[in-house]
């Protein structure tokens, strides 16, 4: 059995894998991951809107130990990663890292969304770090999904 | 002494992480594709298991495995020889996990226990296989090779 504290790790080997394919092959792993997180999101999403997903993000950040702040306004739901426990755990690794490691959070994440009508912004800010932040708004705000990495390749002071 | 020191939370949805990948794998790049990816994250990913099997001190390995299913809320027996680690588990948690999901159970999700048990031991001199007993019931048995 893998430990269900050492997923993470394993995870991360998949993606090393996939990285050596053609990219059509990660986006259909993460559809395949999307679809199955439907099952216990898309409901609430689609039923509570913005505070349903401040529920199920609340929740998770208490199961999977994350150090996430989210902030809930009446037109968009802030979430700030202080410390990814995910990526902190592919970091700590006997194994190397994927570089591509987080893109699989947006990757499930934004077609949940739109399927619940709305649409995130998503700065994951470097692939080396384990903090990101994102933004969820109504797909009627006019905004587009989106993922930057806002800080990826400045020089460190 | 754990190369990983997990005290947290545990998050037994990704028993069904686990399962989803393994089948999603197995079906569209082949069985052996994620028998592969599992031996090279039982090789990469418990380096230090490794590296202690292959000079013969098996220390961290039964660490590894008595604290985990513990912290899983596993039954198990250990009998620990001078060749041999055997390692029964009652009911494997993972499966226990799978069952309240509502998911099915299939052997294929055994792999993860072979085949990264496997990739442990992979050039150190010890070898492993795994006895099903029952669908939720086996025995990892590590051997140190004559």
């Amino acid at each position: 059995m893998i430990p269900s504290d050492h997923f993470v790790r394993f995870y991360n080997e998949l993606f090393k894998f996939l990285e050596t394919l053609p990219p059509e092959e990660m986006q259909a792993y993460y559809r395949s991951i999307s679809e199955h997180q439907e099952m216990h999101t898309l409901a609430l999403f689609k039923e509570k809107g913005l505070k349903g997903m401040y529920e199920y993000w609340d929740h998770i950040r208490f199961e999977e130990n994350c150090e996430l702040e989210l902030e809930l306004h009446e037109d968009r739901l802030v979430k700030r990663m202080k410390k990814c426990p995910s990526l902190s755990k592919v970091l700590d690794n006997d194994a190397s890292p994927c570089y591509s490691y987080c893109n699989h959070c947006p990757g499930w994440v934004i077609p949940v969304l739109e399927k619940a009508g709305y649409v995130a912004q998503y700065d994951i800010i470097d692939h080396g770090k384990p903090c990101c932040r994102s933004v969820i708004y109504p797909a009627s705000s006019g905004k587009k999904s989106s993922i930057t990495a806002s800080e990826e390749g400045k020089a460190q002071k | 002494m754990l190369r990983y020191q997990e005290n947290n939370e545990l998050h037994r949805d990704f028993h069904g992480n686990t399962d989803s990948a393994i089948r999603y794998f197995a079906g569209r790049y082949g069985e052996e594709k994620i028998k592969e990816i599992l031996r090279r994250t039982g090789h990469d990913v418990y380096k230090s298991i490794r590296e202690k099997l292959a000079k013969n001190d098996p220390s961290e390995l039964l660490e590894h495995l008595v604290w985990f299913y513990h912290r899983e809320g596993a039954e198990f027996d250990l009998k620990v020889t001078a060749n041999e680690i055997r390692f029964e588990v009652f009911e494997c948690p993972a499966h226990k996990h799978l069952r309240r999901l509502g998911l099915p159970v299939e052997p294929i999700n055994c792999l993860q226990t072979s085949e990264v048990n496997a990739g442990m031991c992979e050039g150190t001199g010890w070898t492993s296989a795994v006895e099903h007993i029952g669908d939720d019931h086996c025995v990892q048995i590590f051997r140190k090779e004559k």
